[in-house]
């Protein structure tokens, strides 16, 4: 059950998946994993399975849309692209993003000081 | 935030389309392996190793496409269906055990249902007027002289009005029946007499028309008459053009101003009151308007809102106190009770109707522990499906949920069935209900008795499903799964079931005490002797209408003629004239004084009332009361002899202890003439008039000669069929007046019988739930008993073997039996004595903890249950030693 998994992960990949959608324009779920590992410099290495868990709740809020298409190498896939709500919550959770660790960030570096 | 909307919407539609979700999955996934691989070869894998490194670097193909499916659907509504499915197939596949649940669990919703909605329609369900919750009777009360409820005066009603402020409005109504000549044959109306305000403090619409206005209710108003729509429809066709012409009430023309609706009941009447008219045009009741001293009206008050009762209560004892200050003649020791309408008009009933669904909530609980003990034994039979089930990973609360849902199945199919008898046993009650039971709103299964039987059986399907559920999840896996054949069952399992069991007797000993208190309450209630003789006596009421039979005179007149044209018939001699007759709804009282002694007012003591009856002179000799000295009224008593009474036995001892009563003389009469001297002439046996149940009480006897009323209930004596005695009666009264109708003919022992309608109700609705308890937990005993003689037949065979004779298996079957029941007693009795000290006030020369009924029901409850036991006991008896070994 997703539920078992902490949300911040939760909330984190899904971050990461439309940020990635946001810049890169329509992709298939390998794509996007591909794509967040080289960003990351292979840092982050999924279980790209589980890319899918993030897309199905992605599309279930409305925030990105999947139409089926072709590959570059002609095979069937569905690709992901970011919606107008999409975008706006990407900003909203960008920031949102930003503060918080900014705050975490400068918790821990009194925590060490102190 | 709309998103979780927009989810829950996109999981619902995966609901209906899951295999396309499956589908598309699949392919994505495929795609995505294919993807992989291809970069794994180019990084210079070999095809395979490519293969199986994408595909850990994927995850668990099995894995992701649950957790898909889960993301996709609704999983607690699928696994409930799943359940639910399942369930129906378990039970489709037990037939038997399926039937028997559903079936003692429809008797016992559908009863629980009937009687609910009985009690939801009289006492729960708020009254059918605007803001129910503040109408109040407003009664007077005068604890010097016993007198807990009666009217108030219409004087002291318009002072009422104008000095109190916590009533927005005040309205006095009363009733009686008034002659009808218009529209067919003449008949008697159920006429409601109110002060006109009544319409507008119920907040009643007319259907067609107009309800009182303050100007119907004055002196010298124009008389004017609102028409029930019953009547309206009944009798005149539904003709919306009878508003504003004239009908005749005892001969009197009566605009008609409005038609009122079929659904209002008017408050305090039973009956279906069919016309109302001002207390002002009332032909009786008018006259008594500007007596202070006459208690006439019974007065509901409408709260101001955001007035308490307390302070309502409070200005009405002042403005009692300045009354009695003002007046202290009529109004001194006056008091005002204020009772919410509601618990006014549902009276006594309350506790009787509590009672029964008390009791089939019982039957309910004993039906519940026979499904639950039913279910205990298919639980140890199915404990190996369940440990398979857990050994396949399915967690305590999944295996709890499952079998929850296969009770919550069962209970709601028998809660269907039950409903379905519930909509026919409320047919079935509704024929059965006392006339007398108040039904302001109509009894029926409406949607909050529906709602009721919903819930008691989701309670119900979870209550007897829990007990089982917990066992079967607790069970031993590897011990259930290693058993090969027989299925062990533990201990605790045993003991709950005989648990179950003995608690089933107890329950039953509850109602059945409850019922046999009532029965022989009952019985002996029919055993009294009303103090008459009831067999042959046909009664028949005739009033005369008040504006051409006003005088007392023709009272007299019209009397003497009818009773000496119903005598001179053949077979009718035996007739005479009482007012009012015995068992009736209306009964006089009145105080009085003995002469010679000191009156109750100066000593202070508790007032001396009696019951009043004007007769005919060959009452006594028609009804079999006999006369125990003196004399009986005659021909000498007339208007212009002396006046003269005949005492009840009860009256002579009560007030002329070691005395002879006769020649002595006592006061009474009605106001305004409260003390007429009588002398007592005469000394008779006492009669029980006003129901069976409660002990005679004093009465005054008076020639009709000399106290006529406006009407006569005639009772004749007859061998003749009722039916054509009232044809006799009926014509004679036509030959003397073909505008006077002839009401209520009826056989005195019906009238008997509707007497005592309430207590025969509720013994046999009791009756009935107690034999259902006892069926119940005789099947529960049997269930109990036999399933333990199948699990011990194998070590029943090898003691038969070891040399055991059949009659100690015999006995040590019934022993089980015996202990079970027992114990069952032992719990149930306290209980009973306690439950039926709620039935104290519905008994009748039974005391609630009777030792012989407490005896015979146990002995009765110990021998069912040991028939029960005997019929499995008698099975293992039997047992052939072979078999049984090799029953392995």
């Amino acid at each position: 059950m997703p539920a078992d998994k902490s949300e911040i992960l939760q909330g984190t990949l899904d971050l990461m998946v439309l940020k990635t959608l946001s810049t890169m324009g329509p992709l298939h779920g390998y794509g996007i994993a591909r794509r967040i590992e080289q960003i990351s410099e292979e840092a982050l290495r999924i279980n790209q399975g589980t890319i899918y868990a993030a897309l199905v709740r992605l599309m279930q809020k409305g925030w990105i849309s999947g139409a089926w298409g072709t590959s570059n190498n002609n095979r069937k896939a569905k690709f992901y692209s970011i919606t107008k709500t999409g975008r706006k919550q990407l900003s909203a959770e960008a920031r949102s993003w930003e503060r918080v660790s900014t705050v975490i960030g400068r918790v821990l570096r009194i925590a060490e000081r102190g | 935030m709309f998103a979780w909307i927009r989810t829950l919407a996109s999981r619902t539609r995966t609901l209906f389309s899951p295999r396309q979700v499956d589908q598309d999955f699949e392919h994505e996934l495929e795609t995505h392996l294919d993807l992989l691989t291809d970069e794994n070869v180019h990084r210079g894998m070999t095809p395979e190793e490519a293969r199986r490194a994408a595909r850990i670097r994927l995850g668990g193909n099995t894995q992701l496409k649950d957790t898909n499916r889960e993301l996709h659907g609704l999983p607690f509504i699928e696994t409930f269906f799943q359940d639910v499915r399942f369930a129906l197939r378990m039970l489709r596949k037990n037939p038997g055990f399926t039937a028997v649940a559903v079936l003692t669990l429809a008797l016992g919703i559908g009863a629980n249902t009937a009687i609910f909605s009985v009690v939801y329609a009289v006492l729960l369900k708020p009254l059918p007027f605007t803001n129910p919750d503040q109408l109040f009777t407003a009664f007077q009360a005068n604890k010097q002289q016993g007198i807990a409820e009666t009217g108030c005066s219409y004087l002291n009603f318009e002072e009422w009005r104008a000095q109190n402020h916590v009533f927005s409005e005040l309205a006095g109504i009363v009733a009686h029946q008034l002659t009808l000549t218009d529209g067919g044959d003449p008949t008697v109306v159920n006429t409601s007499v109110v002060t006109s305000e009544l319409f507008a403090l119920l907040d009643v619409k007319p259907l067609v028309g107009r309800i009182f206005s303050p100007q119907d209710g004055k002196q010298g108003a124009p008389p004017v008459v609102l028409v029930s729509e019953d009547l309206w429809r009944g009798r005149f066709g539904a003709d919306p053009r009878i508003l504003g012409t004239s009908i005749n009430l005892d001969q009197r023309p009566f605009t008609v101003i409005g038609i009122i609706p079929g659904a209002f009941h008017t408050p305090f009447f039973t009956t279906k009151q069919e016309v109302w008219i001002p207390l002002v045009q009332d032909p009786v009741f008018s006259t008594r308007m500007p007596q202070r001293a006459s208690h006439l009206l019974p007065v509901i008050g409408r709260l101001k809102p955001g007035v308490s009762v307390a302070q309502a209560q409070a200005e009405m004892d002042a403005i009692s106190g300045r009354l009695a200050a003002e007046f202290p003649a009529e109004n001194s020791g006056w008091t005002v009770r204020l009772v919410p309408l509601q618990k006014e008009i549902v009276g006594d009933v309350r506790t009787a109707l509590l009672v029964l669904l008390g009791a089939v909530g019982l039957v309910l609980l004993i039906a519940c522990a026979n499904i639950a003990n039913l279910l205990l034994t298919r639980a140890t039979s199915r404990s190996k499906e369940i440990a398979v089930r857990t050994a396949l990973g399915a967690g305590r609360a999944r295996i709890i949920r499952q079998l929850l849902s296969e009770t919550a199945v069962l209970g709601l199919l028998g809660g269907a069935a039950g409903i379905a008898l519930a909509y026919w046993g409320v047919k079935a009650l509704s024929s059965l209900l006392p006339s007398s039971l108040p039904q302001m709103n109509p009894i029926r299964v409406d949607y909050f008795v529906l709602g009721f039987a919903l819930l008691l059986s989701a309670i119900a399907g979870v209550a007897f499903g829990l007990v089982p559920a917990m066992f079967a999840a607790n069970a031993d896996i590897q011990s259930s799964l290693r058993e090969s054949v027989r299925v062990g069952e533990s201990r605790n399992r045993r003991r709950a079931r005989s648990f179950l069991a003995a608690g089933e007797i107890s329950l039953a000993l509850v109602l059945l005490v409850a019922a046999g208190l009532l029965l022989r309450s009952f019985s002996k209630l029919m055993s009294v002797s009303p103090g008459f003789d009831v067999q042959h006596i046909v009664k028949a009421d005739i009033s005369l209408p008040q504006f051409q039979y006003s005088e007392p005179r023709q009272w007299t007149a019209f009397s003497d003629e009818l009773l000496a044209r119903i005598q001179s018939d053949p077979g009718l001699q035996d007739s005479a004239i009482a007012v009012p007759r015995p068992i009736a709804d209306l009964r006089v009282t009145l105080p009085f004084d003995i002469v010679g002694s000191p009156p109750v007012s100066a000593s202070g003591a508790a007032s001396r009332t009696t019951s009043y009856v004007s007769i005919s002179p060959g009452y006594f000799h028609v009804m079999s009361i006999p006369l125990l000295s003196g004399r009986l009224f005659d021909q000498r008593d007339i208007m212009s002899s002396p006046r003269v009474t005949i005492i009840s036995k009860t009256m002579a001892q009560r007030n002329f202890p070691n005395q002879d009563p006769l020649g002595k003389q006592i006061t009474f009469g009605f106001p305004p003439a409260p003390g007429v001297m009588h002398e007592i002439v005469g000394i008779v046996g006492d009669v029980r008039d006003d129901s069976l149940g409660q002990d005679p009480r004093p009465m005054v006897y008076v020639p009709y000669a000399q106290a006529p009323f406006w009407g006569a209930n005639v009772v004749v004596k007859s061998t003749l069929s009722p039916s054509s005695v009232a044809a006799t009666i009926r014509q004679e009264v036509q030959k003397i007046d073909k505008d006077l109708p002839v009401t209520d003919v009826a056989k005195m022992p019906d009238l008997i019988d509707a007497s005592v309608a309430q207590p025969r109700f509720r013994t046999f609705l009791l009756g009935l739930f107690a034999v259902m308890a006892l069926v119940l937990a005789a099947t529960g005993i049997f269930g109990v008993i036999s399933y333990s003689v199948s699990r011990r037949t194998n070590e029943i065979g090898i003691r038969v073997a070891l040399g055991a004779s059949r009659g100690t298996i015999l006995r040590m079957v019934l022993r089980e039996t015996l202990v079970l029941t027992f114990a069952g007693l032992a719990v149930g009795l306290p209980c009973a004595l306690a439950g039926s000290r709620l039935l104290r006030n519905m008994l009748f020369g039974v005391s609630a903890g009777d030792p012989a009924t407490l005896a015979i029901v146990a002995i009765t409850l110990a021998a069912v249950a040991a028939l029960a036991g005997y019929v499995p006991a008698r099975r293992a008896m039997l047992v052939d030693p072979m078999v049984a070994l090799r029953h392995e």
